[in-house]
């Protein structure tokens, strides 16, 4: 579970509101879609809820603790895919993994099982053992995924997950996220596709210039909206114009 | 061409960050801060600037009666060359392979001469500034002794000007001209490494080399000295033999307007012309045939076996270990970081040791007397080069700016700061120990000093080591540089590594100092061998200390 209480970030000595008193709750099992416009408020969200950002008001709690007060259990429940892949291009693929076990207390067994299986799933198999820096952008997208897999987090965090992934890792993504919340694990992303959000979201939240505009499942977005049977896309262009 | 001034303009403006320093230091006031640090900097350089000048006032009252004073000229514009010769070779691959800006600039309608002469261009301007404290000293003070025409200033100026061109066009000439080979090979990063090792062998051996040959040039018989020193400007050739750019650069200067100054000035701005022009002619032969493709690694791609992977997947290190061992990988496989780095540290004995076995001046002499001492200056001294060799190399005070874009998975990893700041420590202790051992052995081997006095001064250097790698740490941990784009700006360009190394030699004066206050109060050496000893545990426990509280404070600020 995710809770933000009356969170706010802004930027230039207050000058810039990025996310403004946004309250908002995640619950135990459900995949919950974040949108928004370019510049909306969505990544520094994203990143204070995990710790990259400090909010400057206001609290964030991880299955009920404190990201501020309990830092490290809260990072140890959680993992993070950021919009862009940044990864230590040095390693291999497999040291990068090794390491991500060793931080997060992997023990052998399980990760064996778990790199193997996401292996073959995100079809890496061939690739980890040479250096990330040869990889492409879709197969570092991919090793970050399998990474964030890797410690079968009870929350996982992720900007725009879907981005250079082929359609193949990207339907086997749209699955391991349902897979995943059915196991009563809370997931957290952010995207512009917006079919896939309609699809795959137990509910959304709309962001814009800081302030959450809409939240709830697609039946109750679809209320918001006065022509029936509007979809996703037609409820976001018409609420983030105003 | 008229595409070539605004690509130099913005090159400028990226490399030395003028509008993120005016937006940083006027508008969000950010740094504003480190004016005064900045300030206190170049304050503390003055007493050193105090004594250059004594140093070259006191040359020259011994040169000038036997009219060799010209020769002042030539050292202090050869050491110039000789340091963009050496450290150029860094700025050169690294600004013309490594900058992630080339991915934007290849991709333009730019011809590659463009493109290498704005990167050329930006490594000039850091040269005009690197030299400017070892070069400016020598020409103004110089022209101020000779009581200078405004000619002299005038060429003065212009030699300055020219100055780095000739070195740096060498080394842009030779460095273009091994990428291309490099690039032809799979193993790009061990031959970068390599490659660069070999051409720094070369240019020290070329000096060293040359020094040999100039000092055994010099007969010791006395009747030849005075004819060598009655011969007008010998000590110039002999001093600039070795590099003849420095001779003609002389010569321009006290030749007057016309006859030889003209003559050397036409020939000292000719050939940097000619090398100048060599470098588009070199970049449209060779460059983007060298930096295409230098960063693309091609994997094995050969499908790990079930047997190999359960040998490989980790039984789980812990934390600490875990991350040593990464940032240990990403300094050994990041040629920029380890030719600034972990080499260094060999790279300082091995000056060393070419100096003693080929040198016959001062250098040598002093060094040897290192050897034969017994006095507690000596140990001193053996752990002041030990300190040198092993902490002075900028890893523990680029530890945090390293990890650049990277650094978000420090902040999400669930291991605390001081587990983190633990791991970066030992990593860049161990880096301090290489070098300590390595100038240890160079001490003991080389230079032939007693094991019980190298023993005591590598525990110094040791305990110092720790204080000195935590200093660096806190500074960088205070203001990491986490945003760059050419790996060479983490390391040898990051002002962090600069302010601790002002740092590091504040605490050794002040060590200095307590030591030569306790020999001068008729303290035995022993004695204050023990009490510096107990201070410098004392102090590297408290430094330790507040590294640790430090980061956990800083880690949690940190934004990104």
């Amino acid at each position: 579970m995710i809770e933000l209480r009356h969170v706010s970030k802004s930027y230039n000595k207050g000058r810039v509101k990025a996310v403004d008193d946004l309250d908002l709750v995640i619950k135990p099992g459900e995949i919950f879609g974040f949108l928004g416009p370019n510049g909306a408020g969505k990544t520094t969200t994203i990143k204070m809820i995990v710790g990259l950002l400090k909010p400057d008001a206001g609290t964030i709690a991880v299955n009920g603790l404190d990201t501020q007060q309990d830092a490290l259990q809260c990072k140890a429940m959680t993992t993070y895919v950021p919009d862009y892949p940044a990864v230590y291009e040095r390693l291999t693929g497999l040291e990068y993994l090794n390491f991500i076990g060793d931080v997060y207390g992997v023990p052998k067994k399980e990760r064996l099982e778990r790199i193997e299986k996401w292996l073959e799933v995100f079809e890496l198999r061939q690739a980890v053992s040479s250096p990330i820096q040869s990889f492409s952008h879709g197969m570092k997208q991919k090793i970050v995924l399998i990474a964030a897999l890797l410690p079968a987090p009870q929350v996982m965090v992720l900007d725009e997950p879907m981005v250079g992934l082929d359609p193949r890792a990207a339907h086997h993504m749209k699955e391991l996220m349902r897979e995943h919340c059915d196991q009563g694990k809370t997931l957290f992303f952010s995207t512009h596709i917006m079919e896939v959000a309609e699809k795959l979201c137990d509910r959304i939240g709309i962001i814009n210039k800081g302030r959450l505009i809409a939240c709830g499942t697609m039946e109750e977005l679809k209320k918001l909206d006065q022509d029936e049977g509007s979809s996703l896309e037609n409820i976001f262009l018409e609420l983030t114009e105003k | 061409m008229n595409k070539l001034w605004p690509l130099i303009r913005v090159s400028l403006k990226v490399n030395f960050g003028l509008s993120v320093l005016r937006d940083r230091l006027f508008k969000k006031k950010k740094d504003i801060w480190m004016v005064p640090l900045i300030a206190l900097a170049v304050l503390g350089l003055f007493p050193a600037l105090y004594g250059y000048l004594k140093l070259i006032k006191y040359i020259y009252g011994i040169l000038q009666p036997m009219g060799q004073e010209h020769a002042i000229l030539t050292f202090g514009i050869l050491a110039g060359q000789f340091v963009i010769l050496l450290f150029g070779l860094y700025y050169v691959i690294s600004a013309f392979y490594f900058s992630k800006d080339l991915q934007i600039l290849v991709p333009l309608p730019l011809k590659p001469f463009a493109v290498m002469l704005s990167k050329f261009t930006v490594i000039l301007v850091n040269e005009y500034l690197t030299v400017a404290v070892l070069v400016l000293p020598v020409l103004i003070y110089f022209g101020v002794l000779s009581k200078g025409g405004p000619a002299y200033w005038i060429k003065a100026l212009i030699v300055y000007l020219l100055l780095p061109v000739i070195p740096l066009a060498i080394v842009s000439l030779l460095v273009v001209s091994m990428m291309r080979l490099i690039n032809l090979s799979r193993k790009k990063d061990a031959l970068i490494i390599v490659g660069s090792l070999i051409l720094i062998a070369a240019g020290l051996s070329l000096q060293l080399g040359l020094g040999v040959s100039r000092s055994r040039g010099l007969n010791p018989d006395p009747q030849v000295m005075i004819r060598f020193f009655a011969s007008p400007d010998s000590l110039l050739t002999k001093v600039g033999a070795g590099f003849p750019p420095s001779i003609w650069a002389t010569k321009t200067l006290v030749g007057g307007l016309t006859g030889p100054g003209l003559l050397n000035l036409l020939i000292f701005a000719g050939t940097s012309l000619a090398l100048f022009y060599g470098i588009p002619v070199m970049a449209e032969k060779l460059f983007y045939r060298g930096l295409i493709g230098i960063g693309e690694i091609s994997g094995r791609r050969k499908t790990i076996s079930q047997k190999d992977m359960a040998r490989q997947v980790s039984s789980g290190r812990r934390p600490i270990k875990a991350i040593f061992l990464r940032e240990w990988r990403i300094m050994n496989r990041t040629p920029i970081f380890l030719l600034n780095g972990s080499l260094t540290s060999l790279l300082f004995p091995l000056i060393i040791v070419l100096i003693t076995k080929t040198g016959r001046g001062y250098a040598a002499f002093f060094l040897r007397a290192i050897g034969s001492g017994t006095s507690i200056y000596v140990t001193l001294g053996a752990a002041a080069f030990m300190i040198f060799c092993g902490c002075l190399n900028g890893t523990a005070s680029s530890t945090f700016s390293r990890e650049g874009s990277q650094f978000w998975m420090s902040k999400v990893i669930p291991v605390s700061p001081r587990e983190q700041v633990i791991a970066k420590f030992l990593h860049s202790y161990i880096i301090a120990l290489l070098g300590a051992v390595t100038a240890s052995v160079v001490l003991v081997v080389v230079l032939h000093m007693k094991a019980a006095a190298c023993a005591a001064a590598i525990i110094l250097a040791l305990i110092t080591g720790i204080i000195l790698n935590v200093i660096g740490m806190i500074i960088d941990l205070a203001r990491p540089l986490l945003e760059w784009t050419n790996p060479q700006k983490a390391i040898k360009q990051n002002l962090n590594v600069l302010f601790a190394v002002f740092a590091d030699l504040g605490v050794l004066s002040i060590l200095w100092l307590f030591v030569h206050f306790m020999v001068r109060a008729g303290i035995a050496g022993s004695v204050i061998l023990i009490v510096l000893f107990a201070a410098l545990v004392l102090l590297s426990l408290v430094s330790f200390q507040f590294l640790l509280k430090f980061a956990a404070k800083r880690y949690n600020a940190i934004e990104v």
